[in-house]
């Protein structure tokens, strides 16, 4: 089963749009529910980005992407 | 609560290296995520330098070099948990922190909550010390600028920038707001600093000396026990 890692809807407010700084865990690596997997930052606030959900993350959006709420930057696959 | 991180019967304004200063910033940020208080606030001075920045800088390709460049000129780069862009750290500077934990049950209290219930206190403090002319708001040609910097006459005296994170177990959130405001000297010796940052990573954009402001030029009888009273003024 897969599921995704979006950048949550409640943030930030209004439509800003943010930027990944950093993945915190590499692509393909076993990550746990909660574990704090990446960086988005948005006007010079960095949130913290946790997995939803056990799983071997395959990432979707690069470092120094710009990413808006809802967007899926990565997915785990349940082994 | 302010919590000041020290013996009750010290003054509030502590010092300290400036990696001791980040690293109590986010204790303070894990003590409100860990029911420590809703609201806890810090204000450290360096007794070293440093030029801060968030960790994704050291992806530029000539990061090594300025990195060693600028340790030989006696400002060593390190890193912080808040975004935004270096910012030089010295003992001219006066940090203040603040964590809080709030419900993001709508959007009131976000980026822009965060950043007013830290910033709106800091300028009615130094309102009340007799500075006019403070506000909230960008600085173009300052360092590290945003939409949220403490202003004296357009003038940036205060770099703001935060961390959110959210807390285990429940739907509660918790952020870090942080300021760094430079109290002595001139601006132009610290804006040197980030500049010859920019230089060495091949950066073009320059910063300009004029669009800063340290708060001894309109305030020449600070003290930092005053920072007592701006402490205070944060929401417990």
């Amino acid at each position: 089963m897969s599921t995704a890692i979006t950048v949550p809807d409640d943030l930030w407010e209004g439509d800003n749009e943010g930027v990944i700084t950093a993945w915190l865990v590499d692509d393909g690596s076993q990550v746990n529910q909660g574990d704090l997997v990446a960086e988005v930052m948005v006007e010079k606030a960095q949130y913290e980005i946790e997995a939803p959900a056990t799983g071997v993350l395959t990432i979707v959006k690069q470092e120094d992407e710009v990413v808006a709420k809802g967007t899926t930057i990565a997915s785990l696959e349940e082994k | 609560m302010n919590m000041p991180l020290a013996e009750p019967s010290t003054p509030l304004l502590r010092r300290m290296s400036v990696e001791d200063g980040l690293t109590s910033e986010q204790v303070l940020l894990e003590m409100v995520c860990e029911g420590g208080g809703d609201a806890l606030a810090l204000a450290w001075q360096p007794n070293d330098r440093a030029l801060v920045m968030p960790r994704r800088h050291e992806r530029i390709a000539a990061f090594p070099w300025v990195r060693q460049a600028l340790q030989q000129q006696g400002w060593p780069i390190l890193f912080r948990p808040t975004g935004g862009e270096p910012v030089p750290q010295s003992p001219q500077v006066i940090n203040v922190a603040v964590a809080l934990r709030c419900r993001v049950s709508s959007a009131a209290r976000h980026l822009e909550w965060g950043y007013r219930r830290f910033g709106d206190p800091w300028c009615t403090w130094l309102q009340s010390l007799g500075v006019a002319g403070a506000d909230l708001g960008p600085v173009s040609g300052a360092y590290c600028d945003g939409r949220f910097n403490v202003r004296i006459a357009g003038r940036k005296l205060v770099g703001t920038a935060q961390r959110w994170r959210r807390v285990r177990g429940c739907r509660d959130m918790a952020v870090l707001v942080h300021g760094a405001m430079q109290v002595e000297g001139s601006p132009a010796e610290l804006v040197t600093v980030v500049n010859d940052f920019q230089a060495g990573i091949g950066e073009p954009l320059r910063f300009q000396a004029e669009r800063h402001i340290a708060l001894r030029e309109v305030l020449p009888d600070f003290r930092g026990e005053m920072i007592d009273r701006l402490l205070a003024r944060f929401p417990a």
